[in-house]
């Protein structure tokens, strides 16, 4: 960092110089010229009292202003691995602060999350693969009665993050986002979307485990799209609780009627995906329409 | 589109709000001028039905509002009134893992402060205004009920609102915290025009110069808390017993009982009115209707 | 006996820094934020960016505080954070009107005495240093005192990198010339009036 100059002079032995008062001074107004600047600056390196001589050139104001302002950026902190990695990704810093408030963005929901897709692919499979015996008669696929449980539950959890993502239960403090300048929809939108994706992740993996026909992972991604669009869209419409309400049933009745009439892999069947598609695609046209009245309020 | 706030910062015409059944505001006619101004009433008088209307989370059925003189009706006007804001509703909750830094920070954000150094200095000037700069690093579920209601003062103050709308700021505060909080009121920087509501008449005697009594969605005064206490002149009394024909009567702190009503109870004299005496002879003629 | 948490030295905050204690950090900005504000802005005129710089660094110390080995001082150590936290700060402001290095001429005189011992300090090479035009001391200066790569000191002083290639190359050509006691040939003049026309 600070080399010596070839050739430079080494101070009188036994003399200890100091940057005299008028030197600091000039020095911190730039009117000292070159040679003294750098004699200053190469031995503030080294003089503690001379650092601290100089100290008193800047305006305290100043010097409290960046203290405070450093000390909150430490309160505030730089949080996990996950936020730098997202970060180095090109994700704005704002943006992430804001996921930071989403309770389904936390550890403890997503293990939870986890958690449940494990038990039920856990029981999927036991009776799938024959650990345990299963009941009733079966038709289809070995094993696709067992999965009836797994088909019900699982989209409703990616169902269950994204809309926790908007009710206003789940944010303590909404009201504050209500009364506040940024975007409603924005806010919505991006919790929302980072909900889905987290859910889809321990969602997917489960389903590789399961016994089942191969596409299965791929064959719940948009059944739990359109559910998310849907609920969204339907918030607009008749209000946050009502469309989670609406949305988890519009889901569980067909999957349980299916299950009834053993035919449980239905629902994910290719119709059943272009129907989803549709559903997702005209939400998505509603609530792109819908962006700029969209409010926070909710109060009808 | 201009802020302008030479005049009336807010005016309300005719607005009329209602839940279901519910009558929460009916028919108010309000102007508010600068400087602090106390909203008093009971529960459920559509105090808070009325705030949250000016700070645009609410819509009315009916009348016209203009804050900062511009219509919360328009979308861009709504997002412009949002910037110059500052709010705080009752019973705030807070997202109690985080930790005080984190959550102003999450509010300014809120606030479209996306500079992160923007947002380091706003919160680090809000945090010396309300006395936390200790408790930066403190999570929200660690703070006292006094600590947390100046946080919630604190993150209303960023970004240099304008307007101030504070919903019951003083709920469940003790008398010592209730000075700290009018002491902060007195001396904010930027000098915002402050709207608080309130079902304690000492509140607003004690930092308010204007109020205003809402009763059953209406306004019932408007004015000063001299002229409050005006209404009731001639009407309060100190005597030694109990009076059934007054409307009000209590014992006070000194043993003396206290009446509110038209005719003079025997040996009783006349004492001043204060603004609680006139905030009381209101509420009781609202209910007598 | 016990040192006093007023007299920890440099290396014993750092230490606590790097336990994750805020009172250390504090400290260590109450010693030294001061004379970095300054040098730093001896380098750059916009005291926003400075102000950047400066909060950076330290939180730059916050976060790495466990990379400091121990050697050297801790002031050197903080200083090669600070420019480069100046530098990062520089290529992110935008404005056009960026930045100047010293200033070309001294305004005031400083008093004998310290002209005297700061002659004293460099002697002839300090001499060869002043006769050099301002934007050649600044390449060297920024490569060779502040301990830049090319890149960087380009940003510093808002040129283009090879500029300050050559401007470094013609800087050491004329202090060689100057240290050998040879007049100023012609064609160190000629980089002279180059350098000054180029500016």
């Amino acid at each position: 960092m600070t080399s010596s100059f070839p050739g430079a002079a080494e101070p009188a032995a036994g003399a200890a110089w100091h940057a005299g008062e008028d030197l600091l001074a000039s020095y911190a107004a730039g009117t000292a010229g070159a040679v003294a600047d750098w004699s200053v600056e190469a031995h503030l390196t080294t003089c503690a009292s001379c650092r601290a001589a100089l100290s008193a050139h800047v305006a305290p104001e100043r010097l409290a202003h960046n203290r405070s302002a450093l000390l909150v950026r430490v309160a505030i902190g730089d949080a996990g691995p996950v936020r730098r990695l997202l970060r180095r990704c090109g994700v704005p810093d704002h943006v992430l602060s804001l996921l930071a408030a989403t309770p389904s963005l936390r550890a403890s929901w997503l293990l939870s999350v986890a958690a449940v897709a494990a038990v039920v692919a856990g029981e999927a499979a036991a009776v799938g693969y024959g650990w345990i015996p299963g009941g009733g008669p079966v038709t289809g696929p070995p094993g696709s009665a067992a999965l009836a449980p797994f088909l019900l539950v699982v989209p409703l959890l990616v169902l269950a993050g994204v809309a926790a993502a908007f009710l206003p239960v789940f944010d303590p403090a909404w009201r504050l986002a209500a009364a506040a300048p940024f975007s409603g929809f924005t806010l919505l939108l991006v919790r929302a979307v980072a909900a889905l994706a987290a859910a889809l992740v321990p969602v997917t993996g489960v389903a590789f485990v399961v016994p089942g026909p191969g596409w299965l992972p791929v064959a719940l991604l948009l059944p739990s799209l359109a559910l998310s669009a849907f609920a969204l869209a339907l918030a607009l419409v008749i209000g946050p609780r009502a469309a989670a309400v609406a949305t988890a049933a519009s889901w569980a009745l067909p999957a349980l009627w299916l299950a009834a009439a053993d035919v449980p892999l239905l629902i994910v069947a290719p119709a059943a995906q272009v129907a989803c598609a549709a559903v997702l695609c005209a939400c998505a046209v509603l609530l792109y329409l819908r962006r700029d009245r969209f409010e926070l309020g909710w109060v009808r | 589109m201009t802020l302008n706030v030479c005049t009336a910062v807010v005016r309300i015409d005719g607005l009329s709000r209602r839940y279901g059944a519910i009558r929460a505001l009916d028919g108010v006619d309000l102007t508010l001028q600068r400087g602090i101004t106390g909203l008093l009433g009971p529960n459920g008088a559509g105090k808070t039905t009325l705030l949250s209307i000016l700070a645009t989370v609410a819509e009315p059925d009916a009348g016209r509002v203009s804050v900062l003189g511009l219509d919360p009706r328009d979308g861009a006007e709504r997002v412009e009134i949002r910037r110059h804001l500052g709010y705080l509703p009752q019973e705030l909750g807070y997202h109690r893992h985080f930790t005080v830094a984190a959550f102003l920070d999450y509010v300014a954000i809120l606030k479209e402060i996306t500079n992160r150094r923007r947002r380091a200095e706003e919160i680090a000037k809000v945090l010396a205004i309300t006395g936390l700069e200790d408790r930066a690093r403190t999570r929200i579920r660690a703070l006292s009920g006094g600590m947390r209601q100046r946080l919630g003062i604190a993150q209303a103050l960023l970004g240099n609102p304008k307007l101030l709308i504070l919903d019951e700021p003083t709920a469940g505060l003790d008398p010592e915290q209730r000075l700290r909080f009018r002491e902060l009121l007195s001396g904010l920087p930027g000098d915002p025009a402050i709207v608080l509501s309130t079902h304690q008449a000492d509140d607003i005697a004690a930092i308010c110069p204007q109020v205003v009594v809402l009763l059953q969605g209406r306004v019932h005064f408007s004015g000063t808390p001299a002229g409050l206490a005006g209404t009731a002149d001639g009407r309060v009394w100190a005597a030694g017993a109990r009076d059934d024909r007054a409307h009000l009567s209590w014992r006070g702190g000194d043993g003396r009982w206290r009446h509110i009503g038209e005719q003079p109870p025997a040996g009783a004299e006349l004492v001043t009115p204060t603004v609680e005496d006139g905030y009381l002879l209101l509420s009781h003629a609202a209910g007598a209707r | 006996m016990r040192p006093e948490a007023g007299e920890r030295d440099d290396a014993a905050l750092l230490r606590a820094v790097a336990r994750g204690d805020e009172q250390a950090l504090a400290a260590l900005y109450d010693r030294h934020a001061g004379w970095l504000t300054v040098r730093l802005a001896r380098r750059c005129a916009l005291p926003d960016v400075v102000d950047h710089a400066v909060q950076d660094t330290f939180l730059a110390v916050w976060r790495g505080a466990g990379s400091y080995r121990g050697g050297g001082d801790v002031a050197a150590f903080i200083w090669g954070i600070g420019i480069r936290r100046l530098i990062d700060a520089i290529r992110r402001e935008d404005s056009p009107r960026r930045l100047r290095w010293r200033a070309a001429e001294p305004e005031t005189v400083v008093s004998a005495e310290d002209q005297v011992l700061a002659g004293l300090e460099h002697g002839r090479l300090g001499q060869a240093l002043a006769g050099l035009s301002p934007e050649l001391r600044g390449a060297i200066e920024a490569t060779v005192l502040d301990g830049l790569t090319c890149a960087e000191a380009a940003i510093l002083l808002g040129v283009a990198e090879g500029t300050v290639k050559s401007r470094c190359h013609r800087a050491r050509v004329a202090l060689r010339a100057a240290l050998a006691g040879q007049q100023a040939g012609p064609g160190t003049t000629a980089y002279h009036h180059e350098a000054w026309e180029t500016s």
